[in-house]
C-alpha cells in the first residue's frame, strides 16, 4: 500500500474522500477571513484549495537542524516555551553502526479530529479549505482536554496565558500560492506538504505510519512519512519518556507477506532500574484539583441517590433520611453535599487556564462529552442544592399550592437522580480516550462508580449511625444495608482493577507501560492500596453481619471511613500519574519532561530563554 | 460542524508589521547567508527573511538565521563604557573620551616601560573587513606592536597554515558550486549538518539531483556520517596516517593524475617515499579503520574524476592540524583536483569573518595577504599608509595562544581584547583567568557587558553589533558580501571602526595618517591595498556587491562578476608558480586515554550556539535546544558506570573538572564522550590544548578524561545554574 499512483486518487489511503467541498455546497467560493481580511479565492491559485492537505515527512533525510520549529514559531510569534512544531528523536544499533532518525511534527489535520470532537467549548473547526484544522485561542478556555485526546501532541497548553495554540498550516500563506512556513524552511528536502497521498517531488513514499508514530487509526492523520534505510532491531528515545520501540518480528513478517517490507515496531517500556518504589513526590501532578473534582462529585451522586433512593424502599431509612424526624443531621449531611459540590466545580473552574469563560463549557454539547458532563453535572448540583432547600427549609415552598409543595422535592430529587448518574457516565466517557490506552477500558467507568458506592455508602453510614445513637433509634439494619453498598462498591473496584490489569498486559505497549508505572514506580502505594483494600472489605463484611449501635462500634466505623477516604484519594492520583499518552519523540532537553522538572527544581527554569515555564500549574 | 464555520470568529494569525526590509548577511558563521531584516516603522526590527535570488542561500536560513534580529533587544548589552582601578573596584560608567584616553595612554605606558611589544591586541572573526583593515592600520601603522592575532588562531590557523605550505598562498580554492560537478565528497571532520546547515543545503541539493559518493570521516556518527554512503569512525588525532595511507594506496595503483603532478607540483619524490610508509596495514590500527575501507576510499576519491574534500575544525582543531589540511592539498595536488569544478580542497571556515580577518586586518601580516617577512609588502604598506617601513617588524609577532603564556611569563603587561572572549574559548580556562588578572592593564571591548573576560577588565568598551553598522564580511568561498546597517546601537554602544578611528585620535604618530571614518570609504582603501592581489577587491563596490548578492574575489577588470574558483590555471603563489606536495611524518604527541583517565573527550559545536553563547544563549526560541551544559556518553558504558540520563556527572581530566548532564546514544564510542564547547566554565577547564606547531592552533578534540558520579544531584543543578547567568 506504500505506493500510490500519483494524481488521479480520489480517496485517502484511510479510504476517506480527499475531496471536501462535495458535502458543503454552500461553502465552495466563499472566502476564508484571515484578520478580518478575506477575498475571493482565485481557484487557479489553488486549484487544489477544496481538497485534504497534509504534511509528508522523509525520515530518512531529517537532520534535526531545527529550521522547520524555528520558522514556525518566528512566523507565529511564539515564547520560547511553546511551539506548534517540534523535532524529537529517536535512536538504536550500537556504535559506529547507528541510526537516528529525527522527526519533525506538528498538527496532523486529521480526518477524524478528536480535539475538534472532545473541545468543550468549539474552539475548533476544521475547514474544507484544505481540510485545515483550525483552533481558535480567543475561544478556548484552557481546559488542555484536547491535549489529552490528540494522539500527537499537537495542541500545546500555554500555561502562562491559560490557553491552548496549534499549528494552523499557515492557511495565510496557502492562500497566497506559498507552503507553509515549516516547509519552505526545510534544509535536508525531508518537510514537504500538499494534497493528500500525492507523492510530492523527490519523494517515492506515502507510508502511513514510521516507528514511533501512534496508530493513524485513532484520528486518521493527514501526515505521509518515507523511511527506507535500514532499520535496527530496536530504538531508544533520546527523552526520558518511559518508552522504546522493538521490532515485531511476527508482524514484521506477515506484512513482508503483504508486500510491505518495513519493519514494524512494538512500543516497550523501559528497564526501570528499582523496580518496586514508593513514588510519593511523583503522586502529584496538575491534574491534581481533577482527583478532588472526581471523587467528590461521585460521593456526592452516590450519596444523593443513597438518601433520596433508599428511603423509597426500605422504613429504616425513611424513618431516618427524613428532614422532619432529624432536620440538624438530613440538613448537615444536604448541605455539605452541595458545599463539597461546590468546592468540587470550582476547583475544576479553577483548573482552566481562563476560568472566567467556564460558561463556554457546554459550547459543543454534540460531540463533547466534556460539555455533556458539565452540562450534566451543572444539573445535577443545581437540583441538588434546589432540593436541599425545599426539603430543609420546606417554608421556603409553603406558599404554593399543596400539590405542588408535597411533590417539589420528588421531582427535584428524581430529576437530580437522573442527571447525577448521567454526569458520572459523562465523566467516565471523557476518558475513553484512544490516546491514553490506561483510561481508555471500562475500568475507568467502574471506578467512578465504585468510588460513588464506597464514599456515598460510608459516609451516610457514619452520619446517620451517630444520629441514630443520638436519637435512640435502631440503625442497624440501614447500616448493614449500606455496609453491603460499601463492600459492593469495593467488589466492583477490586473486579475491575483486576480485568484492568490483565486488559493492560493484554494491550501492551503504553498501556503495559502504564500497568508497569503504576505497580512499580508506585509499586509500593499500589500495595498499599491494596492492603487497605483488603482492609476496607473485611470492614465492610464485619459491618454487614455485626451493624453497630454503640458509640464505640460506630467510632470504629469512622476509621473505616476515613481509610476509605484516604484509599480512593491515593487511588484516583495513582490513576492520573500511572497514564502513558502516546506520544511523539521529543529532544533530550526541548520536550523532554524529566529535563523540564529539573529545570523547575534547580531554578533553572527563572530564565525565560531556557523555554521551560516555571509554574506549570 | 466538522466543517461549520459560519457561526465563527474570523481567523487571525500573527502579522509582521514590516515597513522595509534591509539587505545583511548573516553574522554568525562563515556560510555567509543573505538575509533581509523587516523593519517596522518605529524602526524597531521584526523579522528576517533569507534572499531568494542570493547564490549562497536562495532564500534558506538556519534557525539562528531566522532569529538573528532578536540580537538587537537581547538582554546585557554594553551601553556605555565602564571603567575602574583595580579588577577588585565595581565598574563605573564613564565617557568614551575618558575610557579612550585611558585606553591610549595605558599603552604608550606600557610600551614605554616594558618595549613595544609589551602590548598585546587579540582581535576576531566577527567584525566587518572596513573595521579589520582599520584596526591593522591602528595597529601596525600607530601602535606598532607586533603581539597582534586574532581569535581565527582557535578556528582556522591551520586551514591559512597549510594552504600558504601547499600553495603558497592563503586563501580557499574552492565553491558552493563544487558540490554540483563534483564524483566524490571527502568531508573529514566536518560535521556539516550541525555546523553549516545551508553548506549542507547547498550539498544536498546537488546531492539529490545527482548521486555521488560521500565519505565522512569523523569518530562521532553525525548525522552526517549517518547520511554517508561510507563512514570512516577514525581514532581521535590521527587523520594524518589515514591521509597518508590514502595517497600510498592512490600512488601504489598508480590511481594519481601524473601530468599534473609534473606540470603544477614539485617534491613528489621525497613525498612519495614518505608515503610508500604508510601502508594501509599500518594506518589499520592506529586509525581504527580496516585496511579495506582506507583502500576503498582512496579508490573511490581518485577514481571519481573529480574529487573535493572539506573539512572543519576536525582537521584544524589538533596537533598536527596545519600538516593534516597539508596532507588533504596534497590529495588533491596527486589526483589533480585544485582549480577545477568538483575538485577542490575548500574549508569549511568558522566565523562570519574569520576569511576577513586573514584578508586584511594585518593580524599575521600586512593587508591584502602581504607579509610581513617581504620587503617589497613592507614598503608597500608603508607607502599607502604613510608611515616609515622600518616602523614595521620583519617577523611575525605571538599568536593568540602564545600571547598567553607571554603573559604568565611576564613579556606583556597589557592587553586588548576585541569581540573575543578567551575565558570561554581558551582550552585550560582555570590558568587563562589567573594570566588575565596578572595584566597590568585589560580592555576589553564587546557588544555584551556580561561576556565573561570583562570580569578582569579595567576598561569596558560598548561596541555595536552586526546589524548595527554598515561593512562587508567575506564567506567560505571567497563572497565578499555586504551587511546594511539595520537599527542604531543601543545607549553610547558605537561600530568597532569608530572605536578604533577615534582611538587613534589619542596617538600622537596617527595625527599625520588619515584614518577614512566612513565604512564605504574604507572599503575603498581596502579596494586600491587590494589590487593586483589574490583577494583582489578592485571591482567591488557596497552597491555593486548588493546588487550581486555577494561577489567572489578576484573581483578586477579581468573578472568583473568576481571568480568562483582560484588556481584554474594551475599557477599557485610560490615563486616559480608551482605547488608543494610535502612529506608529512606523523608524531604521535596527544594526550590519550590511559587507566586512570580512560576517556576521549571530544569538543565541537550545536547547530543552535555561536561562539561562547553570548548571543545565541539570550534567544530563547534557539537557546531551549540545549541551555545547558552536557555530554554525550555511550549508552553501554553508561550502564556500566550506573550513569542514567539526565544525571549530572563530573567530568574530570589532569587540568581541572566540569559537570555535566548525562545523554546516552550511540552516537559515541565506548570509549568517548563529547562535550559541545559553547558552555562557559565547562569542557575547556577540561581541555589540554596542546599547540600545532605551524599554525600555533590548539587540539581542543583530544583529551584524556575520567567521569565521576555525583552523589548530591540537586547540589549540581544548583552548581551549573549558579555558574553561569546564562
Amino acid at each position: 500500500m506504500s505506493n500510490t499512483e500519483t494524481g488521479l486518487r480520489l480517496k485517502s489511503q484511510h479510504g476517506t474522500t480527499i475531496a471536501l467541498d462535495k458535502d458543503y455546497p454552500e461553502l465552495v467560493g466563499a472566502p476564508l477571513v484571515i484578520n478580518d481580511y478575506g477575498c475571493t479565492p482565485n481557484s487557479e491559485a489553488n486549484p487544489n484549495r477544496y481538497k485534504q492537505h497534509g504534511f509528508h515527512f522523509n525520515a530518512d533525510n531529517c537532520i534535526a537542524c531545527h529550521a522547520c520549529e524555528s520558522a514556525c514559531s518566528e512566523k507565529n510569534d511564539l515564547a520560547p516555551h511553546m511551539a506548534y512544531r517540534r523535532v524529537g528523536s529517536i535512536e538504536g544499533g550500537t556504535y559506529p553502526d547507528v541510526t537516528r532518525i529525527n522527526i519533525s511534527m506538528a498538527c496532523n489535520h486529521c480526518e477524524d479530529p478528536v480535539c475538534l470532537k472532545g473541545c468543550p467549548t468549539r474552539a475548533y473547526t476544521k475547514y474544507l479549505e484544505y481540510g485545515a484544522v483550525l483552533q481558535d485561542p480567543e475561544i478556548c478556555f484552557g481546559c488542555g482536554y484536547c491535549t489529552w485526546v490528540c494522539p500527537y501532541n499537537a495542541p500545546q497548553l500555554d500555561t502562562e496565558k491559560g490557553q491552548v495554540q496549534k499549528c494552523n498550516m499557515c492557511v495565510d500563506r496557502l492562500e497566497v500560492g506559498l507552503q507553509p512556513a515549516c516547509v519552505d524552511a526545510c534544509l535536508a528536502n525531508a518537510l514537504d506538504f500538499g494534497v493528500i497521498d500525492e507523492i510530492p517531488k523527490k519523494q517515492q513514499d506515502v507510508k502511513l505510519t514510521i516507528p514511533s508514530f501512534t496508530d493513524p487509526k485513532i484520528s486518521r492523520p493527514n501526515i505521509r512519512f518515507q523511511l527506507n534505510q535500514t532499520l535496527p532491531e530496536s530504538f531508544q528515545r533520546l527523552d526520558d519518556a518511559p518508552v522504546r520501540y522493538e521490532q515485531d518480528t511476527l508482524q514484521t513478517k506477515n506484512a513482508a507477506t503483504d508486500g510491505d517490507a518495513a519493519p514494524h515496531y512494538k512500543i516497550k517500556g523501559k528497564k526501570s532500574k528499582s523496580p518496586v518504589n514508593w513514588g510519593w513526590d511523583k503522586l502529584r501532578s496538575r491534574e491534581d484539583p481533577l482527583v478532588l473534582f472526581t471523587l467528590i462529585s461521585q460521593f456526592a451522586v452516590g450519596a444523593f441517590l443513597a438518601l433520596f433512593l433508599l428511603p423509597k424502599v426500605s422504613s429504616t431509612a425513611a424513618e431516618l433520611f427524613s428532614s422532619k424526624n432529624h432536620p440538624i443531621a438530613m440538613g448537615l449531611t444536604l448541605f455539605t453535599i452541595v458545599a463539597l459540590q461546590t468546592f468540587g466545580l470550582v476547583l475544576s473552574t479553577l483548573h482552566l487556564g481562563k476560568p472566567q469563560y467556564f460558561y463556554r463549557a457546554m459550547n459543543n454539547l454534540r460531540h463533547s462529552w466534556v460539555s455533556r458532563e458539565i452540562a450534566a453535572m451543572g444539573g445535577f448540583y443545581g437540583l441538588i442544592a434546589a432540593y436541599s432547600l425545599v426539603t430543609v427549609f420546606p417554608v421556603l415552598a409553603a406558599w404554593l399550592p399543596d400539590v405542588i409543595t408535597n411533590l417539589l422535592p420528588t421531582v427535584i430529587g428524581s430529576a437530580a437522580s437522573v442527571f447525577g448518574p448521567l454526569g458520572i457516565y459523562a465523566m467516565y466517557r471523557c476518558y475513553r480516550i484512544p490516546a491514553r490506552p490506561f483510561w481508555d477500558h471500562w475500568h475507568s467507568g467502574a471506578a467512578f462508580a465504585s468510588s460513588g458506592f464506597i464514599l456515598g455508602s460510608s459516609a451516610l453510614a457514619l452520619i446517620f449511625g451517630f444520629t441514630g445513637l443520638w436519637a435512640s433509634v435502631t440503625v442497624a439494619p440501614l447500616l448493614r444495608v449500606l455496609a453491603l453498598f460499601f463492600a459492593g462498591g469495593l467488589l466492583l473496584q477490586g473486579v475491575a482493577l483486576h480485568a484492568h490489569l490483565r486488559e493492560l498486559t493484554r494491550r501492551g505497549e503504553e498501556a503495559a507501560i502504564s500497568r508497569m508505572l503504576m505497580t512499580e514506580q508506585h509499586g509500593k502505594i499500589y500495595r498499599l492500596r491494596l492492603m487497605s483494600w483488603r482492609f476496607l472489605m473485611a470492614g465492610a463484611i464485619l459491618f454487614s453481619l455485626f451493624p453497630p449501635s454503640t458509640a464505640g462500634g460506630m467510632l470504629s466505623w469512622a476509621l473505616v471511613f476515613f481509610i476509605a477516604v484516604a484509599h480512593e484519594m491515593i487511588g484516583r492520583a495513582l490513576f492520573y500519574v500511572s497514564v502513558v499518552p502516546t506520544t511523539v519523540p521529543r529532544g533530550f532537553f526541548w520536550g523532554n519532561q524529566r529535563f523540564e522538572n529539573l529545570a523547575r527544581t534547580s531554578g533553572l527554569a527563572e530564565r525565560p530563554e531556557v523555554g521551560v515555564v516555571m509554574h506549570d500549574h | 460542524m466538522l466543517f461549520g464555520r459560519l457561526h465563527k470568529n474570523p481567523i487571525q494569525l500573527p502579522v509582521k508589521p514590516v515597513e522595509k526590509w534591509v539587505y545583511t548577511t548573516c553574522g554568525y558563521c562563515s556560510t555567509g547567508c543573505s538575509l533581509e531584516v523587516g523593519v517596522d516603522k518605529a524602526g524597531k526590527a521584526v523579522t528576517a527573511r533569507g534572499v531568494e535570488n542570493a547564490d549562497v542561500n536562495r532564500g534558506k536560513l538556519c534557525l539562528k538565521g531566522i532569529y538573528e534580529y532578536e540580537v538587537f533587544e537581547s538582554k546585557n548589552r554594553g551601553v556605555a563604557p565602564l571603567i575602574r582601578k583595580d579588577r577588585a573596584d565595581p565598574f563605573l560608567e564613564t565617557s568614551w573620551d575618558e575610557s579612550l584616553r585611558k585606553t591610549a595612554s595605558e599603552i604608550s605606558r606600557i610600551q614605554a616601560l616594558y618595549g613595544r611589544d609589551s602590548f598585546a591586541i587579540v582581535s576576531t572573526g566577527q567584525i566587518y573587513t572596513e573595521e579589520f583593515y582599520t584596526l591593522g592600520k591602528l595597529v601596525r601603522g600607530v601602535i606598532g606592536t607586533n603581539n597582534y592575532d586574532g581569535n581565527t588562531t582557535l578556528c582556522m590557523a591551520s586551514a591559512v597554515s597549510g594552504y600558504k605550505r601547499s600553495f603558497g598562498s592563503d586563501g580557499p580554492p574552492g565553491c558552493y558550486d563544487d558540490f554540483e560537478h563534483t564524483g566524490c565528497l571527502l568531508a573529514i571532520g566536518s560535521n556539516l549538518p550541525e555546523q553549516h546547515p545551508i553548506i549542507y543545503y547547498r550539498l544536498k541539493e546537488a546531492y539529490d539531483r545527482r548521486r555521488f559518493p560521500i565519505i565522512v570521516v569523523d569518530p562521532r556518527v553525525t548525522m552526517f556520517a549517518q547520511m554517508a554512503d561510507m563512514h570512516l569512525p577514525i581514532t581521535p588525532g590521527t587523520d594524518l596516517v589515514l591521509l597518508n595511507a590514502m595517497a600510498h594506496v592512490i600512488l601504489k595503483e598508480g590511481l594519481e593524475d601524473k601530468d599534473y603532478i609534473q606540470a603544477h607540483t614539485n617534491g613528489f619524490q621525497d613525498f612519495e617515499a614518505l608515503v610508500d610508509q604508510y601502508s594501509p596495514e599500518m594506518a589499520e590500527p592506529i586509525c581504527g579503520i580496516p585496511a579495506k575501507m582506507i583502500r576503498k576510499a582512496a579508490r573511490i576519491y581518485a577514481g571519481a574524476g573529480a574529487a573535493m574534500t572539506i573539512w572543519t575544525m576536525g582537521i584544524n582543531q589538533s596537533t598536527h592540524g596545519s600538516d593534516g589540511v597539508v596532507a588533504i592539498n596534497n590529495l588533491n595536488l596527486m589526483t589533480g583536483n585544485i582549480g577545477k569544478p568538483g575538485g577542490t580542497s575548500l574549508s569549511i571556515t568558522g566565523q562570519c569573518n574569520a576569511m576577513g580577518t586573514r584578508e586584511f586586518s594585518s593580524c599575521s601580516g600586512l593587508p591584502g595577504y602581504r607579509q610581513l617577512e617581504n620587503a617589497e609588502d613592507r614598503a608597500f604598506a608603508a607607502d599607502f599608509w604613510g608611515v616609515d617601513a622600518r616602523h614595521f617588524p620583519e617577523k611575525r609577532g605571538l599568536t593568540e595562544t602564545d600571547i598567553f603564556p607571554a603573559i604568565e611569563r611576564g613579556e606583556i603587561k597589557g592587553l586588548w581584547l576585541i569581540a573575543t572572549n578567551p575565558m570561554t574559548s581558551m582550552p585550560n580556562s582555570p590558568k587563562i583567568r589567573k594570566i588575565l588578572e596578572q595584566l597590568e592593564f585589560l580592555v576589553v571591548q564587546d557588544a555584551y557587558a556580561d561576556v565573561e573576560t570583562a570580569e578582569s577588565a579595567h576598561i569596558f568598551l560598548p561596541a555595536a553589533l552586526w546589524g548595527e553598522k554598515t561593512g562587508v564580511f567575506t564567506n567560505t568561498e571567497r563572497r565578499v558580501n555586504l551587511v546594511r546597517k539595520v537599527v542604531e546601537p543601543p545607549g553610547q554602544a558605537k561600530p568597532d571602526l569608530w572605536i578604533f578611528t577615534q582611538l587613534a585620535k589619542y596617538f600622537e604618530r596617527a595625527k599625520d595618517m588619515p584614518f577614512a571614518e566612513a565604512s564605504e570609504a574604507v572599503f575603498d582603501e581596502i579596494r586600491e591595498a587590494s589590487r593586483g592581489r589574490l583577494c583582489d577587491y578592485s571591482g567591488m563596490s557596497h552597491d555593486k556587491i548588493e546588487a550581486a548578492r555577494g561577489i567572489q574575489w578576484p573581483c578586477n577588470d579581468k573578472n568583473p562578476q568576481g571568480s568562483p574558483r582560484l588556481y584554474t590555471d594551475g599557477q599557485f603563489k610560490f615563486s616559480d608558480g608551482k605547488a608543494k606536495l610535502i612529506p608529512l611524518p606523523f608524531i604521535d604527541n596527544n594526550e590519550v586515554p590511559d587507566e586512570d583517565y580512560p576517556f576521549w573527550l571530544n569538543t565541537g559545536r550545536l547547530v543552535e550556539h555561536w561562539h561562547t553563547r553570548t548571543k545565541t544563549g539570550k534567544i530563547g526560541n534557539i537557546n531551549k535546544f540545549s541551555p545547558t551544559p552536557f555530554m554525550e556518553i555511550n549508552a553501554r558504558t553508561a550502564e556500566k558506570l550506573g550513569i542514567q540520563s539526565m544525571d549530572y556527572v563530573r567530568v574530570v581530566s589532569r587540568r581541572s573538572s566540569a559537570l555535566v548532564l548525562a545523554q546516552l546514544t550511540e552516537r559515541v564510542a565506548e570509549n568517548a564522550i563529547f562535550i559541545p564547547m559553547h558552555y562557559y566554565n565547562c569542557v575547556n577547564r577540561l581541555a589540554l590544548g596542546l599547540l600545532d606547531p605551524y599554525s600555533r592552533q590548539p587540539a581542543y578534540k583530544q583529551s584524556a578524561v575520567r567521569l565521576e558520579y555525583v552523589s548530591d544531584q540537586a547540589a549540581a543543578a544548583k552548581s551549573i545554574l549558579n555558574e553561569r547567568t546564562y
